[in-house]
């Protein structure tokens, strides 16, 4: 058993190796931790200067879509072209008729390879979530300075004591309002939010690789899975209220697209939480524990149809 | 050969089907709950329909079913709605504000920024627009542009009631836009009740029962508030428990409150 994970490991910490010299992924990588640090710019063009509460409000929420979806953008594009290429650039390269003539079962192969793309992912995820958090910050003392300048001009004029206790006490209150916002704990739940549905992505990638013969093929069938998979709940929904409108080769088409394909359209509860909803962290743990264990079914599958695969 | 071959392949297929077929129902279950929980929460996605999709254009289309629903609000607003307010072009500006506030019904900066949008700067516009013969006509189209300020705010709150912003927003709009005191001190109240809502606002509702001209109402309103206040928030800067108090002794004076109702009988 050690044994055995002892090769995932290897097989894993090798595939990470070799992602990180792919220049692809590389550019790929620099591309979205630009982005993630450009969304500051973009609040900065639609709201230029601060002049009421509320434009704050808008700054913050502009960086947190714009960071968190290009985090999601880029890390879906990591995602799919690393794990596509997998066991087609294997084959290609013939190395792994040399891995396969080791003691390393077949299992053990594709599971080290999916775990190195996990790391990878872990990896791409971790940077980008620096870049977010800087590009947040430099919002936050954006937002301060306002704070502070407003404070000032208010402070320039002639006040009661009382007066003056209750421009010190907005004041305060506008920065502690102005550090919440920026500083959302929940930001976590999106973050790891996002990295299970990369997971994901990349279990189905795997899955389709598993019997796939070119690398195109599996990177088209994964994109149209996830697209699908934004409409799953619809054709949940549709099969399981069975309308009178709905002929039997409907249901049962909308039924297999509800067994099979995943419903990714959860994983957009991350808007609630960049939007300043509350979303309870055992909503978040539901949905965490929903992507592993899909993970974790894809990963079987593609054991058994990579087990058989006539190599 | 071609026998071992297609009974290996016959148990592959076999083994993959019940592994799918055992995680099926579970899986269907699974997200039957997570999709409940989500209605609990009052997370409120949205479905593509075709309206919306010829709205959004076969890319935008393609990011929204990518997950990616937020972007394209923030990109739409940035992009769109900035245009069409520099042109001018109110009824497009206004289409565009109403497809962010579709796609992220629980998102406040659209609902907020969109009414602020129709009711201020279209209704301003449609008043100061020279291709209008008429003052009359100008009015009726700046009134036009209010009622639909008014009525982005008021969607806002159907989908956000827990929210202050838009009920301050909306007493905001009928204060300077509509000069209905009464109803924006309705709405600054409920503000007021809201979480996180700034204190200030608590005192509007009886600022605006005296800009109307009822004393006695922001008598009440002053009261209400008193009592809402704990002792200790009372003596927070922040709470203006004074001015409350003071306004409270004028307005008992000046209504001639009997002593016994009073809440400073000295």
């Amino acid at each position: 058993m050690i044994a055995s994970l002892d090769r995932i490991i290897t097989i894993g910490r090798a595939t990470l190796v070799e992602a990180v010299r792919q220049r692809v992924l590389s550019v790929l990588l620099i591309f979205g931790l630009i982005l993630v640090g450009a969304s500051v710019f973009v609040s900065t063009v639609v709201t230029p200067g601060l002049d009421a509460a509320g434009l704050f409000d808008e700054q913050i929420k502009f960086v947190k879509d714009f960071g968190c979806g290009a985090m999601g953008l880029i890390g879906f594009a990591i995602a799919l072209l690393s794990t596509a290429q997998l066991i087609p650039q294997e084959l290609h390269n013939r190395t792994i008729y040399s891995i396969l003539a080791k003691p390393v079962r077949r299992g053990e192969f594709l599971l080290g390879k999916f775990f190195g793309v996990v790391l990878l992912l872990a990896l791409c995820v971790t940077l980008m979530s620096l870049a977010f958090a800087a590009a947040l910050y430099w919002q936050e003392q954006q937002g301060i300075a306002f704070a502070h300048g407003l404070y000032d001009q208010q402070m320039a004029g002639h006040h009661t004591p009382e007066e003056a206790k209750a421009i010190e006490a907005q004041y305060q209150k506008d920065i502690q309002d102005i550090v919440g916002k920026v500083r959302d704990p929940q930001l976590i739940e999106a973050i790891l939010l996002i990295f299970a549905k990369l997971v994901m992505t990349g279990a189905i990638a795997l899955l389709i690789s598993s019997f796939a013969t070119s690398s195109i093929f599996t990177i088209v069938t994964t994109f149209m899975v996830y697209l699908i998979g934004h409409m799953e709940g619809v054709a949940r929904e549709m099969w399981l209220s069975r309308g009178a409108d709905t002929t039997v080769w409907q249901s049962a088409m909308v039924g297999l697209l509800s067994m099979i394909i995943p419903d990714m359209n959860s994983f957009t509860i991350v808007d609630e939480i960049l939007a300043g909803n509350r979303v309870p962290w055992e909503h978040t743990f539901n949905l965490l524990g929903y992507a592993g264990v899909y993970t974790i079914v894809l990963l079987a599958v593609s054991e058994v149809i990579f087990r058989f695969r006539e190599i | 050969m071609i026998g071992l071959s297609l009974s290996r392949r016959l148990q592959r297929a076999l083994l993959v089907a019940l592994l799918l077929g055992l995680w099926a129902p579970v899986k269907v279950m699974w997200e039957e709950g997570i999709s409940r929980e989500q209605n609990d929460l009052r997370y409120q996605g949205m479905t593509i329909t075709r309206q919306l999709r010829d709205q959004l254009g076969q890319g935008l289309t393609i990011g929204v079913l990518s997950g990616m629903r937020n972007v394209v609000a923030d990109f739409i607003y940035v992009i769109n709605v900035t245009l069409a307010w520099e042109n001018q072009e109110w009824f497009r500006m206004e289409s565009y504000i109403n497809l962010c506030t579709t796609l992220q019904p629980r998102s406040i900066p659209f609902w907020d920024g969109g009414g602020w949008q129709l009711a201020w700067n279209a209704s301003v516009g449609a008043m100061r627009d020279v291709n209008q013969p008429t003052k009359l006509r100008r009015l009726h189209a700046s009134r036009y542009w209010i009622n639909k300020g008014l009525d982005v705010y008021l969607r806002g709150i159907a989908n956000n009631p827990e929210h202050y912003r838009l009920w301050a927003d909306t007493g905001q709009l009928y204060q300077q836009r509509l000069s209905d005191f009464p109803k924006a001190a309705y709405y600054y109240e409920q503000a007021s009740l809201r979480p996180d809502c700034p204190t200030y606002y608590e005192r509007f509702p009886a600022i605006m029962y005296a800009n109307a001209g009822d004393e006695q109402a922001s008598y009440d309103a002053w009261v209400r508030l008193w009592k809402r206040l704990t002792p200790s928030q009372r003596a927070e800067p922040l709470h203006q428990g004074d001015r409350i108090e003071s306004n409270i002794r004028r307005l008992e004076k000046k209504l001639s409150v009997p002593p016994e109702k009073r809440i400073f009988p000295n």
